[in-house]
């Protein structure tokens, strides 16, 4: 989900770095994974067979488990995020490790291996890794250990420190020199000093902390309780809160798709035992807060594609195998049904 | 002769001369021949057990049946599919005690070493009406044997070999005409540090394996005493203890640990009667196991009794009951449970060539009194020559399983509100028997079973809870064949299989059912034996075809086939004393492969045994 947003940004900056390459005259040939749209399947507990999958709207046609095809070996993870920044694709696996491949053709440029335990998501900042980590559980399946682990160059390599953080980091968002990390359990933001790769500031914030984004040129974080959403901005110069809302959404999950005209998608479920999913749309800028623009069950991932005015909602379909993607026009009519790899969780639409 | 007088009117076993050993008053215990009828059933004889003695039930089934065994590593758990059902439809026996934990609702196999036992026996296909709980895809029968009149026994065991195994047996026994005693003590060690392609890292590193080592430890003590003519004590237990490091899958690097202590005692009573023995059975079994830090057992006391009796030359009969009460104190939740079961079965031999036997049972749990279960089959004799006879087999059965504790209480997601999971099994066969210097004996069987209400644990946001959602079709084909011959001084034996399933998922794509996931289509094994006075040299292979990680159009894992070689001695003697000796490689070939995706498995790996018998 995480990579949604900040899939969109990579984009923006991939097209203008290719724009300026056609200047320079030393461009990188767009790559087969280029275009289209990344699926990303988290794979099921105990098998690690997370893995991407690529689709073309244009043609209608899906490759399948894209890492092992380039690399000949299996991703052997379990997904929880991709991160497109420098120009690399960065493949978080909740199992401990990092792969980083090129994001044209998905050629491998290294990982981080060992000395991670439950890396969730990851950012980049003055030449070096930032990976947010549960760590380990501890006996009562606590992680009162989380952390930030460093790693020195863009394209992995081993553990360098790990910066203590509140339980659960979830997302990373990069600004200057800082790295915002969202605290998820303890409702705080905590921003780390890339250069000395010490944590600087702290910021309690309501709720639980899960994902950063970019609108209308500010930096927003997402944050949920049982009974409504949060969206708190932040000045970026100093360091300090900006803008807070406040919104009547209950039930909402941390999987979010921004979508035109400032419209955010968020996925929201009851939970067991009556388990009712369903998609709610909000904006921070007006009222708009539609509660059940879609309704069902099994709803795992959430995308918004920008260029064909798209909704991607992934089923999980129990894990018990293959998932499916339904995809679904801005007016809420059913366009086309993909079936994908196990546990799809997100988008990256390229 | 009272027992002896029975055996042979019961049993129509006609002994040679007149004095039989009280030995073969064995023959009551199991009704597994008597009852079942037309169905299929799978001996393994005590030289195969004595080959397996170092290694698991898991092993055993994997490369001498056409179970397929889904092995999460070397020594980690291994769970019996029979017939494309999942491992908790495979119903286990140990003195006519179930096993299975009533929490799992399934036996880990890697946690049974042979070494404990003295028979198995595998029954195919679902037979509720004859084994009660969880019997739909087949059911594994485990014993100690009772020998009386042979005196002073002892054994000690040791095997060496690869990956740091180092597997220890002493066994002790003494027996005469009136009492039996047998003692053993196990412990089973390997560190598993074997090398294997790393295909989660770049450029595939050969690595060793981590935090993969496992040691068991076991006491098993039988014990029988004749009381009388009439009257006969059997008691058994069993003590085992595993602590694992469980082996990570591949791309993970956890350290796991597990540790399993399982306690079983049985004490039966039995009483013969001129046409008649009536079993009082009694048992408890305990399950304990920590995972790293979190705590979960469970006990099962039993109680049972019944009556088998003979009426005429045509008729047998067995009628029963058995209770059950259940208390799991597990990590999320405590609870009791309590079953009753009500069973009777009969068989009547029509002709000389023809015989037929008629079960049923009725259970009752939740203070309600389902499922019924009948079950009817029948031996048909239909040729017979000098030397070879073919019999035609059919049977018709159904099969249950109740929801486990962790079904119905797992604190969150248990569901009180699930549904018993029922089968329903047809199968017919054939088998033929040839005696003679060159003898054999064969069966083809064709099965088709259906099982409803399959629970499957489903996500439900953050909260796992299981649902009666699966509908599975089985159907398949099983050949088995044995067959002996002599050729000059050398003794030849040469056993194949070859089994065909098909275990179709209605639910997910009914339109386009598919095979389920972990459960190959084709399995085959077979094994060549020639042996010249002491000496005996074996080379065995299974294969396992191909089969999905998941439903739907999901990864298909590469099948494979592994080869395993053997030389034994065992004409080794000093004065009265024996000690065979034996050498096995397994995995010849050294094969890379994998049963589970991503579960690494060992390459060639080499085990030395010697048994000193007293």
């Amino acid at each position: 989900m995480k990579f949604t947003l900040k899939n969109q940004f990579g984009a923006l900056a991939l097209i203008f770095l290719l724009f300026s390459c056609n200047e320079s005259g030393s461009e990188r040939p767009l790559g087969v994974y280029d275009t289209g749209i990344l699926i990303m399947n988290e794979g099921a507990f105990g098998a690690n067979d997370g893995e991407v999958f690529h689709f073309d709207p244009v043609t209608g046609t899906a490759k399948v488990n894209v890492f092992e095809a380039e690399n000949n070996r299996p991703f052997a993870g379990l997904l929880e995020d991709m991160v497109l920044e420098e120009d690399r694709l960065y493949l978080v696996a909740n199992t401990g490790k990092v792969e980083i491949v090129n994001p044209g053709d998905f050629k491998s440029r290294g990982a981080v291996i060992g000395d991670l335990n439950q890396p969730r998501s990851l950012a980049t900042s003055r030449g070096k890794l930032f990976i947010s980590d549960y760590g380990p559980y501890d006996a009562s399946f606590k992680t009162p250990d989380s952390y930030v682990a460093v790693v020195i160059g863009l394209d992995g390599g081993t553990v360098k420190k790990k910066i203590k953080v509140s339980n659960k980091p979830e997302d990373l968002f990069t600004s200057g020199k800082y790295v915002f990390v969202a605290g998820s359990e303890g409702g705080k933001i905590e921003i780390i000093d890339a250069d000395t790769e010490t944590l600087t500031k702290t910021i309690d914030v309501e709720g639980k902390p899960v994902q950063f984004f970019e609108q209308r040129g500010d930096l927003w974080v997402y944050s949920y309780d049982s009974e409504k959403i949060y969206f708190q901005s932040f000045h970026r110069e100093n360091l300090t809160k900006k803008e807070f809302r406040e919104l009547p959404l209950s039930k909402a999950t941390g999987r979010i798709a921004l979508g035109e005209d400032d419209r955010i998608y968020i996925l929201t479920s009851t939970g067991w035992p009556n388990y009712n999913d369903g998609i709610a749309v909000v904006s921070i800028y007006d009222s708009t807060l539609i509660p059940s623009w879609k309704t069902g069950s099994g709803f795992y991932g959430l995308g918004y594609d920008k260029d064909r005015k798209e909704i991607y909602v992934s089923n999980s379909k129990g894990f018990q195998g293959n998932g499916e993607v339904a995809i679904f026009s801005k007016a809420g009519v059913a366009v086309k049904k993909l079936e994908v790899g196990r546990g799809p969780s997100g988008f990256m639409f390229r | 002769m009272t027992v002896l007088f029975w055996v042979v009117s019961v049993f129509g076993f006609v002994p040679m001369q007149d004095t039989v050993s009280l030995e073969q008053v064995e023959v009551y215990a199991p009704p597994l021949d008597r009852f079942a009828k037309g169905q299929k059933l799978v001996n393994f004889d005590s030289k195969v057990l004595e080959a397996y003695a170092a290694r698991s039930l898991g092993d055993l089934l994997q490369e001498q049946s056409p179970v397929f065994v889904r092995q999460y590593g070397a020594g980690m758990l291994a769970s019996p599919s029979f017939r494309g059902t999942s491992a908790g439809h495979t119903a286990i026996f140990w003195n006519g005690l179930p096993v299975n934990s009533p929490s799992l609702g399934q036996s880990d196999l890697s946690i049974l070493p042979v070494e404990a036992i003295d028979q198995a026996q595998l029954h195919f296909g679902s037979s509720g009406a004859l084994f009660g709980n969880e019997a739909i895809g087949g059911s594994l029968h485990l014993g100690s044997k009772t020998e009386f009149g042979k005196g002073f026994q002892g054994k000690i065991s040791q095997t060496i070999g690869s990956f740091g195994l180092f597997n220890s047996a002493i066994s002790g026994g003494f027996s005469s005409k009136m009492f039996s005693t047998k003692s053993r003590f196990y412990r089973q060690f390997a560190q598993n540090d074997f090398s294997y392609r790393d295909i989660s890292r770049p450029g595939t590193p050969e690595t060793k394996a981590q935090n993969a080592a496992v040691e068991q430890l076991g006491f098993v003590q039988d014990f029988a005493w004749n009381v009388s003519a009439k009257g006969q004590f059997k008691a058994a237990f069993w003590w085992n203890k595993a602590d694992r490091q469980i082996q990570p899958v591949m791309g993970s690097n956890t350290t796991d640990r597990q540790s399993d202590e399982n306690v079983r005692a049985v004490l039966d009573y039995f009483r013969f009667g001129t046409t008649s023995v009536w079993n009082l059975k009694t048992g408890f079994v305990r399950d304990n196991q920590f995972f790293n830090e979190s705590q979960n057992q469970t006990r099962q006391f039993f109680l049972a009794s019944d009556w088998d009796f003979a009426k005429g030359k045509s008729w047998q009969f067995k009628a029963g009951a058995r209770s059950t009460f259940i208390r799991g104190d597990l990590s999320t939740y405590a609870a009791t449970d309590q079953r009753f079961e009500f069973y009777q079965s009969a068989r009547w031999q029509t002709a000389e060539n023809l015989t037929v036997s008629l079960n049923l049972r009725q259970f009752a749990y939740l203070d309600n009194f389902i499922p019924f279960l009948p079950g009817i089959g029948g031996d048909w004799k239909f040729w017979e020559g000098e030397k070879q006879e073919i019999l035609l087999k059919a049977s018709l059965g159904k099969g249950f399983k109740a929801p486990t504790l962790n079904d119905r209480f797992w604190n969150p997601g248990g569901n009180p509100d699930l549904l018993p999971e029922e089968s329903v099994n047809g199968e017919i066969g054939l088998n033929w028997l040839k005696k003679g210097a060159f003898s054999w004996d064969q069966s083809l069987t064709y099965y088709r079973m259906q099982v409803e209400n399959w629970i499957i644990w489903l996500p439900r946001g953050s909260i796992w809870s299981p649902e009666n959602i699966r509908e599975v079709q089985n159907q398949g084909i099983e050949y088995q064949g044995n067959t002996k011959w002599e050729w000059g001084t050398l003794n030849w034996e040469m056993g194949l299989s070859y089994t065909f399933s098909q275990a179709l998922d209605l639910t997910s794509e009914p339109a386009n059912p598919r095979q389920l996931p972990y459960t190959p289509q084709h399995q085959a094994n077979g094994n060549l034996s020639a042996g010249i006075g002491g000496l005996a040299v074996n080379l065995s292979s299974f294969y396992v075809g191909q089969r999905a990680i998941g439903t739907g159009n999901t990864r298909i894992l590469d099948s494979y086939q592994i080869w395993n070689a053997g030389l034994r001695f065992s004409d080794l003697k000093w004065g009265k004393t024996r000690f065979p000796i034996s050498f096995q490689v397994l995995n010849l070939l050294d094969r890379d492969y994998q049963v589970l995706y991503l579960r690494a498995m060992p390459g060639r790996s080499y085990q030395l045994n010697l048994t000193i018998h007293l």
